[in-house]
């Protein structure tokens, strides 16, 4: 579909498979706009800038077969107001498999006063070699949306522009009730099926009785789906919860569910950055330590934790019938936030708090009840088996993406992935649309500054990746290492220690344009550690590709003998 | 109120810009040890490119007033008049307007509406935070990761951006222009045009759209 420029759409190029993916659901409309928001009882409005106005975003809903165009407007305030955000956005559906156009390219953004179409057709990676809607297999469900405008990505996200998509198929369908292929998890959403959407934020008291944001990577208060350490009622029975950490930047959450006597009780996580594992990991400090994916090398980090970097998604299943009515269970990070001390003070937990752990550690607290006649019954076990991987595919060509960062003392001292910094117009690598590529996600350089090298989540646009080999260093030795269990799944973001790297395989198909590999964490990504890179439709068009690459490569060379560029 | 002065009134932006509280309103020098207040002389209003560098520096400084000579000479007919360039250093102590004007005469770069600053070395490095931090605090203590960057600033409009010097110039060009004075919605609409022109010629030779 041509874009309606004539009625305030921003320019792109025409949807890719609009015949195919007409869509057949009613648009959805989301609205970039100032809105105020209440983080705690205690605090004052705090002035965000969310979609249609609230934080996090509406949840939109989907389901498989069934494509949909989002209409993204942009409603901020043209001139800016006063805050950090930057009234220009382009929205990404992380990880959606569609056209370029609908991806939210950094450098497609549009400003305050216009809207975009973009089009999610809700299939299936694999539509030419499937046909149809594409190959079940590669069935995803939490997605999330976020501004992906190029260097103020931190500053819009932590104003609030960002939220969370759920795609149902049969497998996955978004109740409990007996149906064809149904695995029957928890799937009430709002009811048995929670999202929780992570972030921490700092506030400061200003004038008028507001609380407003301060404009930090590293926040001070924990926040889950727009509240400060909430609580939430469960009743005794299965809870499916979408975990989701929005960053910003580079810390991590190393989840652990706390019980009400201080034990480290088990979380079965059954999905990894949307996609199902083939079987459920439960997770725990006991005999389930080994399954923990907060890990450097071959060392647990917290044990019985699950570690979610920025962007990665994590669904787990809690049962809590493992408690008694009256029950309080935490869920908590390894990091400790302020809650009522008092400048560099402990905090002083309340009446009858565990005394193994900090409250500023906790995260979300659940009060457990009975299940009253009117809740929906509990779900049967946690099937064995979820789904069947997809095969690996062959690859093609390979590919190394090295992700640096200058050392101490040069200058200038820049985070480059393959030693470019983020250039809108130039690919750093070219890909023919329908092959598959072995990919090295390489965090350990010869020109790294060592030690005080940086940790880097990754994340690759289009596609789901599978990661085939872990390296690190233990010992001085740059070694194999084994992947986690929770990172033998399908993936779109990895995090690379320093000195660490992944050995990936991805396809490339149905769609050609401009992607991106990024780290996620967003203060890197907004100093430019971010590159593009195109899928190109033959070889006609990946011969002219790459010459755009030489050619760039050429300016690049030139600006470093300090000649004028012609 | 005439149809134009309303419509001047509707689409002029209000003017957000925090000012001297933002920018400072620092005491510097010029290459030419003329006395400037950073935001009242340099800032208020106007459209500006600003980098760090410093006279001796044998890394990414020489560079970096390599690519700004090669993005003056395309701007050349707005420079001085609409936009301007800032070179500030970073090493106010070693760097007399002396020396800025002998760092600039060397290279080909003592040019009309392109200033090198110097000043207190308190000031300078408060300007450089205030400038170029990423609420990001190993990045923002680190004041080799500026060096390479561009902040391009628009006053008028409160536009802020930043490029990096080793991009393509095609890139910083574009950077640039994304900070030029905002755009009524009927010269939105002329941009637009030109933009979905030029995707649909990037579509129509390589399938798809290639730059933006």
């Amino acid at each position: 579909m041509v874009a309606n420029t004539g009625a305030g759409e921003w320019p792109r190029a025409d949807h890719q498979r609009w015949n195919q993916f007409t869509p057949a659901q009613v648009t959805t409309e989301l609205e970039a706009r100032p809105g105020l928001h209440k983080f705690h009882s205690n605090y004052g409005d705090t002035y965000i800038w969310g979609f249609n106005g609230v934080y996090p975003g509406p949840m939109i809903l989907n389901r498989y077969g069934k494509s949909t165009i989002v209409r993204f407007r942009n409603s901020t305030p043209p001139a800016g107001d006063n805050t950090f955000g930057h009234p220009e956005i382009t929205i990404h559906l992380h990880n959606g498999h569609h056209g370029s156009e609908s991806d939210g390219f950094a450098g497609d953004f549009f400003p305050s006063g216009r809207w975009k179409d973009n089009l999610y057709p809700n299939c299936y990676a694999g539509l030419d070699t499937f046909g149809g809607n594409g190959d079940p297999h590669e069935k995803m469900g939490t997605f999330w949306y976020h501004d992906h405008r190029a260097e103020k990505t931190l500053n819009n996200n932590v104003m609030g522009l960002n939220g969370m998509f759920i795609v149902y198929d049969e497998t996955d369908p978004g109740h409990e009730h007996p149906s064809n292929g149904s695995l029957r998890l928890p799937g009430y959403y709002g009811v048995t099926d929670i999202p929780l959407i992570l972030t921490e934020k700092r506030f400061c008291a200003t004038s008028g009785g507001r609380t407003e944001m301060v404009n930090a990577a590293g926040g001070d208060k924990w926040i889950v789906n727009g509240a400060i350490q909430p609580t939430m009622t469960v009743r005794r029975r299965k809870y499916r919860f979408r975990i989701l950490s929005t960053g910003p930047t580079t810390a991590q959450w190393d989840l652990r569910l706390f019980g009400p006597t201080g034990t480290i009780d088990t979380m079965t996580v059954i999905a990894t950055d949307a996609n199902f594992l083939e079987h459920p990991v439960p997770v725990d400090a006991g005999a389930n330590a080994g399954n923990s994916n907060s890990i450097v090398g071959t060392t647990i980090q917290v044990a019985g934790a699950v570690r979610v970097n920025v962007a990665e998604r994590y669904d787990v299943i809690i049962d809590f019938t493992n408690y008694n009515a009256g029950d309080k269970v935490y869920l908590t990070d390894a990091r400790i936030m302020s809650v009522n001390n008092v400048g560099t003070a402990p905090n002083t937990p309340p009446p009858g708090f565990l005394t193994n752990i900090d409250i500023g550690n906790v995260i979300l607290r659940f009060d457990v009840v009975e299940r009253e006649a009117w809740f929906p019954v509990d779900t049967p076990p946690i099937p064995e088996t979820l789904c069947t991987f997809p095969a690996i595919c062959e690859p093609d060509t390979t590919f190394t993406w090295n992700f640096t960062r200058d050392p101490a003392g040069s200058n200038p001292r820049f985070f480059r992935i393959n030693n470019r910094v983020f250039d809108a117009n130039l690919p750093q690598h070219c890909v023919l649309k329908g092959t598959c590529e072995e990919w090295l996600i390489n965090n350990n350089t010869p020109n790294a500054d060592g030690p005080t090298n940086w940790a880097h989540p990754v994340h690759i646009h289009f596609e789901e990746f599978r990661i085939l080999k872990r390296f690190a260093i233990i010992g001085g030795v740059f070694q194999e290492v084994p992947v986690t269990p929770l990172s033998r799944g399908r993936k779109d973001v990895t995090k690379v220690e320093p000195g660490e790297a992944a050995l990936i395989r991805m396809n490339f198909r149905d769609y050609i344009g401009k992607y991106l590999i990024h780290c996620h964490n967003m203060g890197h990504e907004d100093a430019f550690m971010m590159v593009a890179w195109h899928i190109v439709p033959d070889a006609a068009a990946k011969a002219q590709c790459d010459s755009l690459i030489v050619q760039g490569r050429k300016e690049f060379e030139a600006k470093l003998r300090n000649e004028e560029v012609s | 109120m005439d149809r134009r002065s309303m419509l001047n009134k509707v689409f002029t932006p209000h003017r957000y810009s925090q000012g001297a509280a933002k920018f400072t309103n620092a005491l510097l020098r010029t290459q030419d040890n003329k006395e400037v207040r950073f935001y009242d002389d340099l800032i208020k209003g106007k459209q500006c490119v600003i980098n760090l560098m410093y006279a001796q520096c044998h890394g990414a400084c020489p560079l970096v007033t390599t690519v700004m000579k090669r993005t003056y000479r395309d701007l050349k007919d707005r420079m001085g008049k609409d936009l301007f360039f800032y070179s500030i250093s970073v090493k106010p102590e070693d760097d007399s307007p002396a020396a800025l004007k002998h760092y600039a005469e060397m290279r080909n770069a003592d040019l009309p509406g392109w200033y090198f600053l110097t000043g207190n070395a308190y000031d300078i490095e408060t300007i450089r935070f205030r400038l170029f931090n990423m609420g990001h605090i190993g990045v923002d203590t680190d004041f080799a990761m500026h060096s390479g960057t561009f902040r391009i600033v628009n006053d008028a409009t409160n536009y802020w951006g930043h490029a990096g010097a080793f991009a393509s110039q095609q890139h910083i060009l574009q950077r640039i222009s994304w900070a030029d004075p905002y755009k009524t919605p009927a010269e939105w609409d002329v941009y637009a045009q030109k933009l979905q022109a030029s995707i649909n010629r990037d579509v129509k030779k390589y399938g798809y759209r290639r730059e933006f």
